[in-house]
């Protein structure tokens, strides 16, 4: 069993399909998840990563499953910026799960890492509240949180 | 000890997030048809009611700051398993001035692995999900109506 872990759930008006778009396309991505874009197959085996707006690599890991729409697992660790102490730790897990329940979505988060008190896990723990509230505002309203959508100065 | 923790974040003002945590008639549209009965001052008792009128929860105010921050003692009333342990203590915050409202609640419980705390869990982010909802769009989520 993972030794840190962060749990998000959340119940989102849209579809199963529309969502995991929204998830993984750099076109919604860009908009509510501070401007970052995802490059991914898509599929089992393959490379994952993210690029800061400027296209610098930030995580990157693989992907262990896609079911879509239903289940997205894959492995992410830290790349870019001053972070040692959390590159260190290596690789963390990350599980979407998409369950529809009359006019909402049920989306499950989960962030785990193997290591006890994770600083990679203590820090996304702090963001993804934000990415996945603006992610809802996003789909139910057609405009994100304005907070989320900007990369961080500096960093 | 166990807690829960949620934040989330609400495209309306402060004091609408307030008015929609603490109105009965609002209440009604995103919390399971449930409403609170309470005059919100510390020191008074609080009610969580079912639509049909059985009580759900029961305690009382513990601090009541407009429109920052509520806490209540909190027990549930009609599981027997969760009401035998005891008062829970839930937190509710409001932050930031402007469109932005950040909401974050804390529920907890001196004890370890508590039932009841599993329980507010589960239902939490189905709560606040259906009431960042009803703020931004108009219309709660339709399986939390009742």
């Amino acid at each position: 069993m993972a030794k840190s872990q962060f749990v998000y759930v959340t119940y989102i008006r849209t579809t199963a399909e529309k969502l995991w778009e929204a998830l993984t396309e750099p076109e919604f991505t860009k908009i509510y998840w501070a401007g970052t874009y995802q490059k991914s197959e898509w599929k089992k085996g393959a490379r994952w990563e993210v690029y800061t707006p400027d296209g610098r690599l930030w995580d990157d890991g693989e992907i262990i499953e896609a079911d879509f729409p239903r289940k997205l697992v894959l492995t992410w660790r830290k790349v870019g910026g001053n972070f040692p102490e959390m590159k260190a730790e290596g690789y963390t897990r990350l599980t979407y799960e998409l369950e529809p329940l009359n006019d909402a979505i049920m989306l499950t988060l989960t962030h785990e890492s193997d290591i006890e008190n994770s600083k990679l896990i203590g820090a996304v723990s702090q963001g993804w509240p934000m990415v996945l509230a603006s992610l809802k505002s996003l789909l139910e309203t057609g405009k994100p949180i304005e907070d989320s959508t900007k990369w961080p100065e500096g960093l | 000890m166990s807690q829960f923790i949620y934040v989330t974040y609400i495209r309306a003002p402060r004091e609408k997030v307030w008015a929609a945590l603490t109105t009965p008639e609002t209440m009604r549209e995103y919390w399971f048809g449930m409403h609170q009965e309470t005059d919100w001052k510390p020191g008074s008792p609080w009610k969580l009611v079912f639509e049909d009128g059985r009580v759900a929860d029961a305690g009382e105010i513990v601090e009541c700051e407009k429109p920052n921050r509520i806490v209540i003692k909190w027990r549930n009333e009609f599981k027997p398993e969760f009401k035998e342990e005891g008062y829970t203590r839930c937190v509710m915050s409001l932050e930031y001035d402007g469109e932005l409202t950040k909401l974050t609640i804390d529920h907890s419980i001196e004890r370890e692995g508590a039932k009841i705390i599993a329980g507010v869990s589960d239902g939490w982010p189905k709560i606040l999900s259906s009431l960042k909802s009803l703020l931004e769009t108009g219309k709660s989520l339709e399986r939390f109506k009742s």
